[in-house]
């Protein structure tokens, strides 16, 4: 078995349902997504232009699937579409789209450009055009149970490390818990200061918790390559762990296209209704603290801004959350120019951060970013994942900005109280 | 009477800057969707201009037109610059009467021979002569008196661009438009009841600058500004997509500006600028109001049924062939939908689970 050209073209065939082809039947030619992609406003080459991206899958609708194309068939004339022509379209599907979703938001004809490269992707990855670094990311989840070959020993010796800073135990396999806690590899290698805060957090709130070890990665490569057969490998084994350890809940770590992965596509994917709930933590801390369970007292004098992330706030709808939980403990905080359901990109989303191909295109893609981050003025920026935690800090570093970068729930954790709630009395 | 400046000069005179009168240009040449290259050859030919002579001829009209035309927001450049050119007859604008009015009418025509703009509104009667005549001369024998020395006419108004109002069923007068009259002469219809202030002076513009007519659509209106349908520039149209409509002038829809087509806009049919440029200085247009629009820059708009009728209803009976043809698209259209969905269901039939070595071309 191997990638062939006809496999691609299946593939393109099996995705192509009424949405796509409505999208393209109803597509006005304004152009109008441009602008929308940071892509193209950061480098100015219409070829970045979201639509244009998807031409090879366009190009195969008109044919297949349109009166005119199939007529124009029969008598063979009408462009097919070629391997040579995926090859060349893989920098566009792949690199320079982190399926943020912006240019979703602003099509004036309601397309889902986003929706469409999801599916385009599918045709790309077994016709053999998927990037050496996603490729590589995603043999390492299905075969290691991570894309960065993080393994349970290394996530183990981080939660020990995590159990000695905070005196609190880190519960693994608890069957029966609430709440399943799931990690993107990110967090594990880089920012195990992500475990520490939920176990002083849920501590506080009295939340019972656990992490599975045979499903503690969040991250989904199978969507970012788009590979759905492998999509539903890494989300049947979330599904059955949780199944297996009774928990009501799974909760998806600050990560925007686990998120996406898990909650929106997830079901479909299995074909199957969960037995649970997902949540994003940021929903869950705003859960507990409406319910008075997450007390924090003090607050941040630093001048803070917020970075959404694009599959939490624009794909996954959780916009004033991460404002109340920043309200209760940022003296100065700061929006950014467009923050909320149209902030800008990373630049690394989609897959693109493991993508070494795309290095160069998203740091000039990053110039966006930097822009918004100083209009804020702020000396530090607080996000709520971890890819574009990584991203933002490694774009901060090549422009050589004096900013740090700081998660969501570690933010929080900072300010927590033991005060009850009766003598809590300054703290709303 | 036309001086002898150029309206370069005369703008100066009144004070508008160099500044102010680029702007105009600027605003001229992209409402006639002319390239960002040509503002300075718009600006050069309308600084040489010599003032043209118009005249103005008022027939069956309600002076709705001429109203239009005076509400163009003094002291914006549109209406400075009609100032600027020299309007030697007009009968509700100019202060002489009776037969010095014709005189300076019939001096206008000498003196500028050939090279002198008739504007129009009002349609004209072929009934009795005596329905509509200025001075004891009949409408049609004022209108073929003048057009003779005329570079161009320009029908303002749906009533002189189709006959309008005056002709609308059952014609009582048996009114004609001025292009069923003049044939030996080039006709520009700016057709709307009335039309929209700033489309006049753009082909006044337009004029001065070429020396000749912007292009036309086959009802002879600018193509610049009738190109587009209301419809495919209307703010309300992500709503018509949406499948979101207003029922009556008071439900939810109607407050929450959703889409006018089923209380009977005329949008999708009727070619105007109203959605682009506005009314009123760009305060508003009629949809904007929560009004569809009436089609009142089309032909026979007053004839074409009820204004809050939608379009999809039939005005008549619907015959059998029209019945047939109908079924047979919606025979063919279920066709290649089901074409389509075996297409694909065989594409997923045929899947086979991919695997990790389905990633890689084996070279």
């Amino acid at each position: 078995m191997s990638a062939t050209h006809e496999k691609g073209m299946q593939a393109f065939r099996s995705v192509m349902d009424a949405p796509i082809a409505s999208f393209f039947a109803s597509c006005v030619h304004c152009g109008l997504c441009a602008e929308a992609c940071l892509f193209y406003t950061e480098t100015g080459d219409p070829k970045y232009t979201p639509i244009y991206k998807l031409e090879p899958l366009k190009k195969f609708w008109r044919r297949e699937y349109t009166l005119v194309g199939k007529l124009m068939g029969l008598v063979g004339i009408g462009a097919t579409v070629r391997d040579k022509e995926l090859a060349e379209w893989s920098e566009l599907v792949y690199d320079s789209c982190t399926m943020c979703g912006r240019c979703s938001m602003v099509c004036p004809v309601g397309n889902d450009l986003t929706y469409m490269i999801r599916k385009m992707r599918e045709g790309m990855a077994v016709a053999g055009h998927a990037p050496d670094g996603l490729r590589g990311a995603t043999q390492r989840a299905i075969e290691l149970g991570s894309p960065m070959g993080v393994k349970l020993e290394t996530l183990q010796a981080q939660i020990r490390h995590q159990e000695k800073d905070t005196g609190l135990k880190v519960p693994l396999d608890a069957e029966g818990a609430d709440y399943m806690v799931l990690l993107s590899s990110m967090e594990t290698v880089n920012f195990p200061e992500y475990i520490g805060a939920l176990a002083r957090i849920f501590d506080k709130a009295g939340v019972s918790w656990t992490i599975a070890s045979e499903a503690f990665e969040a991250t989904n490569s199978g969507i970012q390559i788009g590979v759905s057969d492998l999509a539903k490998v890494l989300v049947q084994r979330i599904v059955d762990a949780a199944e297996r350890l009774k928990v009501k809940y799974v909760i998806s770590p600050e990560c925007g296209h686990a998120y996406t992965a898990l909650r929106w596509e997830g079901p479909n994917l299995i074909g199957k209704p969960y037995t649970f709930e997902v949540v994003h933590i940021l929903e869950l801390l705003e859960q507990l603290k409406r319910a008075g369970r997450l007390r924090t007292s003090g607050k941040d004098e630093r001048k803070i801004t917020f970075h959404d992330p694009c599959q939490i706030v624009r794909r996954g709808g959780v916009l004033q959350q991460p404002r109340e939980l920043l309200g209760s403990v940022a003296a100065d905080f700061r929006e950014m120019p467009d923050g909320g359901v149209m902030n800008w990109c990373c630049g690394g989303g989609g897959g693109v951060s493991a993508n070494d191909r795309a290095e160069e295109l998203r740091l000039k893609a990053f110039n966006r970013k930097k822009r918004q981050v100083e209009a804020t003025g702020a000396g530090t920026l607080v996000t709520a994942c971890a890819n574009c935690r990584i991203v933002l800090e490694e774009g901060l570093e090549h422009n050589e900005m004096n900013i740090e970068v700081v998660g969501l729930t570690e933010l929080i954790a900072e300010y927590l109280t033991d005060d009850q709630p009766a003598a809590a009395g300054g703290e709303a | 009477m036309s001086s002898g400046k150029t309206l370069g000069e005369v703008l100066r005179d009144q004070g508008v800057s160099r500044r102010g009168f680029l702007k105009f240009c600027t605003a001229m040449a992209s409402m006639m969707a002319l390239p960002p290259g040509s503002v300075a050859a718009v600006a050069a030919a309308l600084e040489k201009a010599r003032r043209p002579s118009v005249i103005w001829l008022s027939f069956q009209e309600c002076t709705g037109c001429t109203e239009s035309l005076t509400r163009s927001h003094t002291p914006t450049l549109e209406g400075l610059i009609l100032g600027q050119v020299s309007l030697d007859y007009h009968h509700t604008l100019q202060a002489a009467s009776g037969t010095a009015a014709e005189h300076a009418r019939m001096q206008a025509m000498k003196e500028n021979h050939g090279k002198y703009l008739v504007v129009v509104d009002g349609s004209l009667p072929l009934g009795n002569p005596g329905y509509s005549t200025i001075a004891g001369i009949s409408n049609v024998e004022m209108l073929k008196e003048t057009v003779e020395g005329a570079a161009a006419v320009i029908a303002v108004g749906s009533c002189a661009a189709f006959g309008g109002i005056p002709m609308a069923q059952p014609n009582p007068t048996g009114a004609v438009s001025v292009s069923q009259i003049v044939k030996d002469r080039p006709v520009v219809n700016v057709p709307g009841c009335p039309p929209i202030p700033v489309v006049i002076t753009g082909v006044l513009a337009h004029f001065l600058t070429f020396g000749g007519l912007p292009e036309l659509d086959e009802l002879g209106r600018p193509l610049a500004f009738y190109g587009d349908t209301i419809h495919d520039r209307c703010y309300r149209r992500p709503f018509y997509d949406q499948g979101l409509f207003a029922e009556s002038f008071d439900d939810e829809g109607a407050r929450k500006g959703w889409c006018l087509f089923k209380v009977g806009c005329k949008g999708p049919v009727t070619h105007n600028a109203c959605a682009t440029t506005k009314w009123n200085d760009g305060t508003s247009f009629p949809i904007e109001s929560g009004h569809g629009c009436l089609g009142c820059s089309e032909p026979n708009f007053w004839d074409a049924g009820s204004f809050y009728k939608p379009l999809s209803a039939p005005t008549g009976t619907i015959n059998q062939v029209a019945a047939g043809a109908a079924l047979g698209g919606v025979a063919a259209g279920a066709a290649v939908a089901w074409h389509n969905r075996k297409i694909r269901g065989e594409a997923r039939a045929k899947h086979e689970p991919v695997t990790l070595d389905d990633l890689e071309k084996s070279s």
